[in-house]
This record gives structure tokens, C-alpha cells and sequence, in this order.
């Protein structure tokens, strides 16, 4: 029942591809679904009344319940993620969990062909084609079984909870709700919940007046689905005939590093500070890479040294999907680059706050 | 052609303007004009001579698509066409907004190598008019009913992905290079911003929401082999 909604999003994010009579007219179709879908703020109303009682849950009683369900049962699902510029990627999931263990296995069904196993905090990426493993160690915070909030953050004094009703998708009903932001420096979400294990099937991120940057959600899924621990641990584990890379990852601080907010940007605290190569051109010393969080939405700041080569004179900006980017020159000698799913002038924020103290 | 009344002095002076207008007119339609440009175009357009250039060029366009439609408008229909449109309730879309969208997709198309050709003009006139109606609209939806500064800056950015060369299966994000204010000028692609979302992504998503991964969601933007 997504379908039409989706296929609008894809279509009138393509112009290119509208310079076809056809399409165009095609799109005029898709407008007019979209023009209802994606505008938050009358959908809420008329769904509100349509539902016959829609279940009143705070913020954090809504995240709870969402975090602790992909642990309710096994299962495996094809899963779509679109942006509203068009790009969109699909992957099949596997995913279980047997005492404090989760497993989880992710097949890219576009691009370039990879499997993603993780196991609790641990992931590791298979390219097949070029016979590649790459081993990385997430921090464990935000997984099961931990409590899934950032600490020091107060989600519920920047996002209200609002139950929207209930829709179908992907054969299964599921409560509708929408964190509504409190501020212009975050996003708000469109979440679908699963009624029975409360996971989430669908998720929309959105921007200024409910249109719709990005969504993700379920086109199937199978909740009793064969799916064991073991097994996906013994597929995660049979690296034979791969080269196995992992790169260096140092765990540092910001104030180790030379580094403050003159003062916090609204909501988000600081969740942790790694030194990584990022890609093969970079240095032994790396990029720092500070990651801040509201609890629902981060921000990362790449801090690097400035090199004329590489970085242009000029600030650069883009948006790909709910994720902006921003990257300017803070200091004669330092490169910034911010990364979030946040408004760009929550970017600029940061930007404008970040200080050297030696 | 041109060179030839051109040198006819006062008389082919006359003519030239004509053909400039009714270039504008060409011009307007393919969403190249800007500020008071529009104005003189649109003021054109409502005289008798301008409104007949102005069917016309739809009628080729018409053509262009479909020999079905080789025959011009009936003016009757029209009139009542018209009039039932004004009859529907208000759209609440404020007309106005679409123009600074279109400043900022314009340098992208503004000459194509074929626009000397008239016919080519015609058809790239019709297809870049229906793209910034696209894009026109999406940007809409959020710039509608808000003069807050922040959603104009958003607006922008919504559309640097989407009026760039970036189709779904490119891996590198497209850039709009800001200017001082903060308004895109320039598009350009960059891998290295690309590997930084990419480490974004993986390293920093926080998600409580718990979607099946965090790092799922940059499925859209990776690249092989990093």
C-alpha cells in the first residue's frame, strides 16, 4: 500500500528522467498521491480521526518497545531504503537473537554485491567480488541489550510523540507515529510499529513541513522465519579464502585532541571520538571524527588538516536524502567536514561553535 | 537570416526586437529567465501578437510529441477550459517561490550546444519546463507557508541532489559548492565526501530506533572496497 507514495518519491526526485512527456505525465499522477502522503501535518489529522484508538505511549516508552522487538522473534525481510534524490537500495536481513547475543545477517540486493554479518557489536563485510573481508567493532552503545538512549540526552524534551493510526505494510498491521521535533534543528520521523512486537517495518524522515527526505521500510518479511544464532554466527565466521582487513581505529576525545564546543548546540552531547584512516590516501595520523547525538538523530564532525591539494577554497554543501553534509575551512591550517541526519543549519551550528584550545 | 535584416537598418531594427521577443517568449518556456526578464516576457505573452507566438510554440511542441495534435487549440474550449479552472478553490502554492528554485537550475542548462537549432529549442523548451515544474513543486512542499530563514537554506540543499546529473546508480554524492551566503552555485562530485558519509554512517548512527542496522541506511551511498 506504500508502493504509490514510493513510486512518487522516486519519480519527481528525477528530472533528468522527466525530460519524457511520459514520464512527466506520470509523475503529474504520483504528485497528487504524494501531495497526501508526504504532508505530515494533514495526514496526522485525518488518520488521527479515522483510527479508532490509537495507542498513547510516550517518546521513550515508543523506543523502548521498538528497540527491544527485533529480539521479540527471528526473522527475514527485504527491506527498501529510498532517498528523495532518487538513489534507492534494497537488501534482504536475516536476524535473531538468542540470550543477550543478536545476529544479524544484511545481503545487498543492489550495488555492488556484499553481505554484512554483524554480531552484537562486531560487523564484518564480505565483498565477494574482490574476495574482501572488512572487520569493524561499532561501540556497543545503541545495541541490545543495552538501553538504546545516548547518555546525557533528553529525547523527550526535543521530540513529542504523536500516535498518527494504523496502516498495513508489508502484510502486517502497524501502530503509526510521528516524533514530532521541537525545534528547527532536527528532523522528525514517521515511524511504523509493528502491533504484535512492536518493530519497526517503515520509517520516513522528515523535513520542513513533513516532506519526505528518506524512508525506509519492509516491502515483505516473515516474523517466524528459520533464522538461528548459530548459524549466522558460522557464516559470519568463514572468512577462509577472503583477505581480511580491519582497519585502526584509535578511541580518543575531543579535549585530547585540541578541541571544544564553544557551547553545546542544542540537545546534542557528545557520544565519542575516533581517530581512522578513512579512506587509503589518509595519513597515519588519520581523521578525527567526533560523533555527537540528540538520542535520535547524530552529527559527525571530521576534523582534518587543511591540504590545498584535496579541499577546495570555497564551503560545500549537499543533502542526500536526510543526511546533509557540510564542509568549510575553520581555521587557516583546518578542514571541517560535519555529516548528519540534520538540517544544514544545525551543520552550520556546529561549525560556527567548534574552537581549538592549543 | 538574421545577418541579412540586420543590415536593413531602422526597419529590420524593428524586426530583430521582434525576433528577440519572441526568443524571450522561446526562453521563458524553457525556464532560462529571471527577475524583470519574465515580467517583459509575460507582458508580451498578453498582447495579441505575443499570446499567437506563445500557441504556436505549444502547437509545435504538440506537434513535436504527436502528429495527433497537428491542429491548434480550440479557442472555445479553451475559454471554458478557463473558466472551470477558476472555479476550482484556491491553490494554496505561492507561485512566487518557484522562481529562485529555477536561479539555481538554470546554469546547469542554460545553453545547450544544439540551441541554435530552433526545432531542438523547442523540444528542450518544453522538456526543462516540465523538469523545473518537477522540481519547482517538490521544493514547494517545503518552502510552502514558512519564511523562516532556516527552511529557505533547506530548500536549497533539497535541491542540489536533484537537479544534478546524479541518477540512482551513481556512487558519488553531487556537491553544491556554497558561496559566502551559503547558495549553491557550482555542482561538482567529490568521492572523498562520499567515504566521509559512508563513515558516518557506519560509525556514527546512534539509531535508537533500531531499524534492522543503523548502518543499513548507507546502503544508498556506498561505494565498493573501503
Amino acid at each position: 500500500m506504500s508502493y504509490p507514495g514510493v513510486l512518487c518519491v522516486w519519480l519527481k526526485a528525477l528530472p533528468e528522467q522527466l525530460k519524457h512527456g511520459v514520464v512527466a505525465a506520470l509523475c503529474v499522477t504520483g504528485l497528487s498521491v504524494s501531495a497526501g502522503a508526504s504532508s505530515a501535518e494533514g495526514g496526522v489529522s485525518s488518520a488521527a480521526e479515522a483510527a479508532p484508538a490509537p495507542v498513547e505511549r510516550s517518546i521513550l516508552q515508543w523506543i523502548e518497545r521498538m528497540h527491544s522487538a527485533p529480539c521479540a522473534r527471528p526473522y527475514a525481510g527485504t527491506f527498501v531504503v529510498l532517498a528523495a534524490s532518487g538513489a534507492m537500495a534494497s537488501s534482504r536481513i536475516w536476524h535473531a537473537c538468542e540470550g543477550a547475543q543478536q545476529m544479524e545477517r544484511v545481503e545487498a540486493l543492489s550495488g555492488t554485491p556484499r553481505t554484512i554479518f554483524r554480531r552484537n557489536d562486531e560487523v564484518r563485510t564480505f565483498w565477494p567480488q574482490s574476495r574482501v573481508v572488512r572487520s569493524d567493532r561499532r561501540d556497543a552503545s545503541g545495541l541490545f541489550p543495552r538501553v538504546p538512549l545516548v547518555e546525557g540526552t533528553s529525547i523527550s524534551q526535543f521530540y513529542a510523540a504523536r500516535p498518527v493510526g494504523q496502516e498495513r505494510v508489508a502484510g502486517f498491521v502497524a501502530d503509526v507515529v510521528w516524533f514530532k521535533p521541537v525545534d528547527s534543528l532536527r528532523f522528525g520521523y514517521k515511524l511504523w510499529s509493528e502491533r504484535e512486537t512492536g518493530l519497526v517495518v517503515k520509517l520516513q524522515t522528515l523535513g520542513a513541513n513533513g516532506r519526505v527526505l528518506e524512508q525506509a521500510a519492509f516491502s515483505e518479511l516473515d516474523l517466524n522465519a528459520p533464522v538461528r544464532v548459530e548459524q549466522l554466527s558460522r557464516l559470519m565466521d568463514a572468512t577462509a579464502g577472503y583477505k581480511v582487513v580491519a582497519p585502526v581505529v584509535v578511541k580518543t576525545t575531543a579535549t585530547a585532541e585540541g578541541w571544544v564546543l564553544r557551547q553545546p548546540v542544542a540537545g546534542f552531547v557528545p557520544v565519542s571520538c575516533h581517530r581512522r584512516a578513512v579512506s587509503a590516501d589518509d595519513g597515519a595520523q588519520g581523521v578525527l571524527q567526533c560523533l555527537y547525538s540528540d538520542g535520535l538523530a547524530s552529527v559527525s564532525l571530521f576534523i582534518e588538516t587543511f591540504d590545498p591539494q584535496r579541499h577546495p577554497s570555497q564551503p560545500q554543501v549537499s543533502g542526500m536524502g536526510a543526511t546533509q553534509l557540510l564542509a568549510q575551512r575553520v581555521l587557516p591550517d583546518v578542514w571541517l567536514t560535519a555529516v548528519g541526519e540534520v538540517p544544514l543549519q544545525t551543520l552550520r551550528l556546529f561549525a560556527g561553535q567548534l574552537e581549538r584550545t592549543r | 537570416m538574421n545577418n541579412a535584416v540586420r543590415s536593413d537598418g531602422l526597419v529590420g531594427g524593428a524586426v530583430v526586437a521582434e525576433i528577440s521577443r519572441r526568443e524571450q517568449l522561446s526562453a521563458l518556456a524553457d525556464g532560462q529567465l529571471h527577475g524583470d526578464e519574465v515580467a517583459d516576457a509575460l507582458a508580451y505573452a498578453a498582447q495579441a501578437e505575443g499570446h499567437a507566438t506563445w500557441q504556436l510554440y505549444h502547437l509545435v511542441g504538440d506537434v513535436l510529441r504527436s502528429s495527433d495534435l497537428a491542429q491548434p487549440a480550440n479557442p472555445n474550449f479553451m475559454a471554458r477550459l478557463r473558466d472551470e479552472l477558476a472555479k476550482e478553490g484556491p491553490v494554496v502554492r505561492p507561485a512566487a517561490a518557484v522562481v529562485p528554485q529555477v536561479d539555481v537550475v538554470a546554469p546547469a542548462m542554460a545553453e545547450a550546444a544544439n540551441a541554435s537549432v530552433f526545432r531542438w529549442k523547442m523540444v528542450a523548451g518544453f522538456a526543462s519546463l516540465a523538469a523545473v515544474a518537477a522540481i519547482g513543486w517538490t521544493s514547494l512542499a517545503t518552502l510552502q507557508g514558512n519564511g523562516a530563514p532556516g527552511a529557505a537554506g533547506g530548500a536549497q540543499l533539497a535541491i542540489s541532489p536533484e537537479s544534478g546529473a546524479n541518477g540512482p546508480s551513481s556512487g558519488a554524492p553531487v556537491v553544491a559548492v556554497a558561496d559566502a551566503d551559503g547558495g549553491a552555485q557550482v555542482m561538482i562530485r567529490d568521492p572523498r565526501l562520499d567515504e566521509l558519509l559512508a563513515a558516518h554512517k557506519q560509525f556514527g548512527s546512534t539509531s535508537a530506533l533500531q531499524m534492522p542496522a543503523g548502518f543499513l541506511r548507507n546502503a544508498t551511498f556506498e561505494t565498493p572496497n573501503r
